[in-house]
Formats: structure tokens, C-alpha cells, sequence
């Protein structure tokens, strides 16, 4: 026998879908549609202000003819591959150094994470006085006696783009720290002990172990960090303003410029649409590796 | 919950009530002037707009050389509430009422003649056909040398007469333990230098083929080849820790005499003033040195946007008669280091470098030495100029020949149509 649903039921059974709802079209219109958007603007003429035109790949041609898009792509690849596994290396050693059952780690923890407290911004401008060589590291070494010593690498074209690189590894290593050490705190200690009383030496237990337990956690910091380097902007614009020169150009400066500065916003989109493409590749299988997982897994 | 809902619509109305009955009319104007003595000559336009009975309601956006307030003024513009007026520079005044937002200011300039008084090389910036659309309030010139004249007297050296001398003139200053010349090394700074090599060593005429009318032809000529050997030679007088450095620091470096020049527009000359420094005793100001002196200029104007409420169109109005007006322009102009934009007005109470300033465009007038500055956009189109920038910039920082420099401006220029 059915009876016929009161106004709470219904509304109980209609509450999630409702919930979901604004967060969803916000999402829907805020993400996607902007996406299309862009992807439409990169397709036309647009110069100043949006034009509904459309002039196929004309400004895709024009991207890639210009010679600050092409140091703009090779700096994203030089920032990014430095950028992961060096964050990764230090974060990962230093989560295994404190996973040893220190004193005052919580203490430690905290100095560690606490780079990833500031902003971009203030990082950027406390390197850049501290690699200035008229200011910073390589005028205390000299002051000090050391009279030949040089490091100005903020100061020539082709090192610049690896003082970005350490400042931003000093920023983050804390944070894929922090994950790695939770994914340490994860893993099941029999597992150790056995490998222990079977006569396995700690190094050993690490590398054959325990890191490779610690995927899901480097999927996660890799697609975090990735993330934060195709992004990377605010760092740039605090270290070097993209200079000396435009050697330290990233494509997220790129397409600030040309959409707001050099009125060329269809060339502004177009980049926009290949820094997109760039994320997807990453994001992308990630997905899918998850999501064939958790296939597996039922 | 009733309760709670009477609250906030009782708290919400005595609100309301506390509001000024009818608060005077405020016209928003969006501008990029934070710096202190931009801030300071801009409150004399406000106290003026004041008298007239008008609110000025301050929309600075400073940052990206301007970049950010395009940003902001394009989402504003995107959700049908553009601010009132607008502080333009280059090209943009023309490119906004090219989109038709902005509303002419015929009538007042008939009533008032003012086309008449306004330098007839600024007016292809501040007219559309036959439509005024900005009031300009000020001419800067950029092409000017800064030295500290304590640094020039200890290398025994005074204000050379042309490139090669001031580039020897650097290897006495760095003899005498001071830096030749305070820059930094963003791509407009550079830029500055290399307007000023082009009018000075190609001439006015090359300057107008090259940087204006974007000739492929002039742009690899040998001549351009010789500018930028020279913009070399003009590294050479640099120091290292130039990166990132901002002009005012620069400034700054003369001030203090650690440098011993800084090429730079007269707004560096606040800089010095601000300091107590005295034109001719402290400091020397001329102009970047030329068989054939050149006269770079920039204007900042006022554009006034359509708007649908009439008391703020006649706001409009009001700010534009203040920006005209004479008095107004001249008390500005003291305080931000340029001159009137009129070229009615005297000149008498201006320091020194203002008058040399004024004297030299009356030359450039009649010499048609009157250059539009490349780097702030008043000679092309900020797709193309920025790609002068862009190669200056690179051209600076590593060794690339100046044949390959010369190549990669026509391939740039050639991109950007």
C-alpha cells in the first residue's frame, strides 16, 4: 500500500538535489561557461574589447610566432620539472626525518610549513633583496672577506628563472612535507615490523616500502604543485617582473599583458586556451588513474 | 526567527535614517596616480571640483604600468557601470570612444576655446574626428637627463653634447667611484632610452618612419643598427644590481650621488624636489643630447564616460572646466614636475628645468622636433609599442647583436598587425 508522501518527505528527498543545486550552476557558469568563453574569444578577432567574430586559428598562429610566448613555454618547463622533484625531494626527506620520533616535532612541523603561511608576494620580494647581488647574499659574502665571490643570478637571462625556481621550492617544500608525513602517519606499522624482524635495514625498509605505499600521496603533491606552476604569477611579478629583460616570462604574466596591456586579448585567450590544455594533460590522467582505482577497488 | 527577521529590518532601516538626506553629486574618476606627488597634484583638481559643488569620489588603481585598472575598467564597463571619468594616456582615450562609450565634449570646448589652446600635436589624442573626447591637463616631457651636479664637478665633466660624450663622460664618472647611470631594467625604462637614441641619432624625421608610421624599412636600417649599438654601449654605464630596481629608486641613486645620471621623463624631477634639492646648484636637468633636439612628450587627459544620470554628466562638465582651467593647470603642473598642457599660460613662477622645458618646445614646435614618446604610447598602437619594449628589453640584459635585435622588431611588428 502506498500512502501519499507528506510535504517533508518530499522535501527531504528533494533537500540534496536543492542543496546542490546553486553550487552547481555557480560552478556550471563561474568554471565551464567562462571556459567556452575564452575558447571562443581566442577563436576571434578581439583586440581591446571582446569581438563575437570568428577568424579561426589566426591568434593561435600569431601565440606561437611571438618569441616572449616561446621563453614564456620553455620557462613553464624548466620552472615546473626544477619546481616537483626538487620540492618533492626535500619535502619527502624531510617528512622522513621527522617521522623518527623526534623531540619537538610538533614544534619543527610548524617552522617548516610556516613559508607556506605567506604569500607569493612577500616570498618573492624577501628573495629578491636577498638575491640582489648589491644587497643580499653575495655583498654579505663579500663584505666578509670573500672578495671574488659572485652569485647574480637574478641579474642574467639565463640563470633568472632558477632563482624563481628556489625561492618557490623554499616556499612549498613544507607544504608536500606535510603530506607526505601524513601519508607516513598512514602506513601500517606491522608492515615495518615485519620487514624489521625479517632483517630489513631502515633505508631499505624506505625505499622498497614505504615510498612506494606513498602514491596516492604523490599524486596528490604532484598535481598540487603542477598546479601551482602553470599558475605561478605573483612570484614572477614580486622576484623579477618577468625580467631581466623577459627572461623569466610565464605563461600566466603572458597572457596578463597581452590581454590587459597590449591589447591583444584574442592572443591573451588563445594562451589562456594552451595553459587549459597544459593542466588537462596533467589533471587528466591523474583522473583516470583514480578513477580506474576505485574500480578496482569495488 | 520572526524576531530575529524584525531585527535586522528595523536595524537595516535606522540605516537609512542616519544617511545624509541628499548627499552632494560625487563623480568617480579612475586613475593610476598613487605615487605621493602624483596624489598631491591631483588634490588640487579635487579642491577645484569642490568649489564648484561636486564630490570627487577616488578610484586609484595603481600597478602593471596601468595594466590593472584596464582590468578593473573593463569589468565595469562589462557590467553596464562605467565610473565617470578616467585618466587616459596614449591611445586609450581614442580606443575607448572608438567603442563608443565615451560622450563628447563639443559643446563646452565651442563655449570655452579650447581646442585653441591646446598644442596641435596632442590633439590626435584627445580628439576623435571632430569629437573632443579628453581634456588634457599636463605635458611631460621624457626625454631628459637627471645628474647630480656634485658627482659632474668631482669627474670634472658638465652636460655632454652628444651620445658618445655622455658615454665617455660615464668612464670619468665610474673613475671619480660613482655609478655613470641609475636605471632599472623593466622594459619601459629601457624603452625611455631608446625613444631618445632614435630621435637623437636618427633625427625627428627617422623617429616619425620608425616608431610612428612602423616602416620595415626604417626599422632595419643601418641607422637602427647604430641605435642600438649604441643602447650597448649605454649598458656598459649600468650597474648589476639593476634588476627589479623601480625608476624612483633610481632617482633616488642620483639624489644621493651613488649615480651620476638618470635618463628618465620630468616626473623624476619631483623625486629631487621633494628632497630640497635646487635646479642648477644641487642637480643639473638637460635634454638627452642631439645635433637635432627632440621635445618626447605625453599628456595625461580626462575622458568622461556615457552615463545615464544627468546630475553626473554635469559633473562631467564641472571636472572638465577644472581641468581646462588655467589657474588649475598651472598650480597642478608645479606640484607634479610637467608643464600646462595649455601653451597660454606663463610660466614665471616654474623652477628652472620647467622653463628650459617650456623654451625647448617652443624650438620642437617650430623645428618639427615635437615627438609623441613611444614608450607611453603616443606614438603607435600599444600592440606595437609594446613590442619595442619588448626587444630593448631583451637587447639589454644578454649580448645579442644588433642585427639580430633589428630582425626580431620587424618579425614583432610585423606579428602584432
Amino acid at each position: 500500500m502506498t500512502r501519499k508522501k507528506s510535504f517533508s518527505d518530499r522535501l527531504a528527498d528533494w533537500l540534496p538535489r536543492l542543496v546542490m543545486a546553486p553550487s552547481l550552476l555557480v560552478i556550471l557558469v563561474g568554471v565551464y561557461l567562462f571556459i567556452a568563453w575564452t575558447g571562443w574569444i581566442s577563436l576571434s578577432s578581439s583586440r581591446m574589447v571582446p569581438q563575437y567574430d570568428f577568424v579561426g586559428l589566426e591568434q593561435y598562429y600569431r601565440l606561437w610566432a611571438t618569441p616572449r610566448w616561446h621563453t614564456a613555454v620553455a620557462n613553464l618547463f624548466i620552472f615546473s620539472a626544477l619546481f616537483l622533484t626538487v620540492t618533492i625531494g626535500v619535502g619527502l626527506v624531510m617528512a622522513i626525518l621527522l617521522d623518527q620520533n623526534i623531540r619537538a616535532e610538533g614544534a619543527l612541523r610548524a617552522v617548516y610549513l610556516y613559508p607556506m603561511a605567506l604569500s607569493f608576494i612577500v616570498t618573492g620580494t624577501a628573495w629578491k633583496w636577498i638575491l640582489n647581488p648589491d644587497l643580499g647574499i653575495q655583498k654579505v659574502v663579500n663584505d666578509l672577506g670573500w672578495e671574488g665571490f659572485v652569485f647574480n643570478w637574478i641579474t642574467r637571462p639565463d640563470f633568472a628563472i632558477y632563482t624563481i625556481v628556489i625561492a618557490a621550492v623554499w616556499q612549498s617544500s613544507g607544504f608536500a612535507m606535510a603530506i607526505f608525513l601524513a601519508g607516513l602517519r598512514g602506513i601500517d606499522n606491522s608492515v615495518i615490523k615485519a620487514a624489521q624482524i625479517e632483517g630489513a635495514t631502515l633505508p631499505r625498509i624506505y625505499a622498497s616500502i614505504i615510498v612506494p605505499m606513498l602514491r596516492p600521496a604523490f599524486l596528490s603533491v604532484i598535481v598540487l604543485l603542477g598546479y601551482i606552476a602553470i599558475k605561478t604569477f605573483d612570484l614572477v611579478l614580486a622576484m623579477t617582473n618577468g625580467g631581466p629583460g623577459n627572461a623569466t616570462e610565464m605563461p600566466s604574466t603572458f597572457m596578463f599583458s597581452a590581454t590587459f596591456r597590449r591589447n591583444q586579448m584574442g592572443v591573451g585567450a588563445a594562451s589562456a586556451m594552451m595553459m587549459l590544455m597544459t593542466v588537462a594533460a596533467i589533471i587528466i590522467p591523474y583522473l583516470y588513474s583514480e578513477l580506474k582505482e576505485s574500480r578496482n577497488d569495488h | 526567527m520572526k524576531n530575529l527577521y524584525f531585527a535586522l529590518l528595523a536595524s537595516s532601516a535606522s540605516l537609512v535614517a542616519a544617511m545624509p538626506a541628499q548627499a552632494e553629486v560625487k563623480l568617480e574618476v579612475m586613475h593610476h596616480w598613487v605615487a605621493e606627488s602624483e596624489a598631491a597634484a591631483l588634490n588640487v583638481v579635487r579642491e577645484a571640483l569642490a568649489a564648484k559643488g561636486y564630490g570627487w569620489q577616488d578610484s586609484a588603481v595603481g600597478g602593471q604600468s596601468g595594466g590593472n585598472m584596464q582590468q578593473a575598467l573593463r569589468s565595469r564597463l562589462a557590467s553596464g557601470n562605467p565610473p565617470g571619468s578616467m585618466q587616459f594616456i596614449g591611445w586609450e582615450g581614442i580606443d575607448w570612444s572608438a567603442e563608443g562609450v565615451m560622450r563628447d565634449l563639443n559643446a563646452l570646448d565651442e563655449a570655452n576655446g579650447w581646442e585653441a589652446a591646446i598644442a596641435p600635436q596632442v590633439l590626435p589624442f584627445v580628439k576623435n574626428g571632430d569629437d573632443l573626447i579628453a581634456a588634457p591637463i599636463n605635458m611631460h616631457r621624457q626625454n631628459w637627463v637627471w645628474a647630480n651636479k656634485a658627482a659632474f664637478d668631482k669627474a670634472g665633466i658638465d652636460p655632454p653634447g652628444t651620445w658618445a660624450e655622455l658615454i665617455e663622460d660615464g668612464a670619468k664618472l665610474r673613475e671619480a667611484g660613482v655609478i655613470p647611470l641609475a636605471m632599472g631594467d623593466e622594459p619601459w625604462q629601457i624603452q625611455v632610452i631608446f625613444d631618445a637614441l632614435v630621435a637623437d641619432i636618427g633625427g625627428p624625421e627617422f623617429y616619425n618612419k620608425a616608431l610612428v608610421e612602423l616602416d620595415p624599412e626604417a626599422l632595419s636600417s643601418d641607422t637602427m643598427k647604430q641605435v642600438f649599438d649604441t643602447l650597448r654601449q649605454v649598458r656598459g654605464l649600468v650597474d648589476d644590481g639593476f634588476t627589479g630596481r623601480d625608476w624612483a629608486v633610481a632617482s633616488g641613486m642620483v639624489i644621493n650621488g651613488q649615480a651620476g645620471m638618470q635618463i628618465m621623463g620630468d616626473w623624476a624631477k619631483g623625486e629631487f624636489l621633494a628632497k630640497g634639492l635646487k635646479p642648477g646648484t644641487d642637480f643639473l636637468c638637460f635634454a638627452t643630447p642631439s645635433e637635432t633636439p627632440s621635445f618626447q612628450w605625453l599628456i595625461d587627459s580626462f575622458g568622461m564616460f556615457k552615463v545615464t544620470d544627468p546630475e553626473v554628466t554635469k559633473a562631467q562638465d564641472a571636472l572638465a572646466e577644472v581641468v581646462m582651467d588655467p589657474k588649475v593647470q598651472h598650480d597642478f603642473n608645479l606640484i607634479k614636475g610637467s608643464i600646462p598642457a595649455r601653451t597660454d599660460l606663463p610660466v614665471d613662477d616654474f623652477d628652472d628645468c620647467a622653463k628650459k622645458g617650456f623654451e625647448d618646445r617652443a624650438v620642437a614646435i617650430k623645428n618639427g622636433a615635437m615627438l609623441g614618446a613611444s614608450t607611453h604610447g603616443f606614438a603607435s598602437q600599444p600592440q606595437f609599442a609594446t613590442v619595442f619594449g619588448d626587444v630593448v628589453a631583451q637587447f639589454f640584459v644578454n649580448d645579442m647583436a644588433s642585427e639580430d635585435a633589428v630582425q626580431m622588431l620587424v618579425s614583432g611588428i610585423d606579428n602584432a598587425r
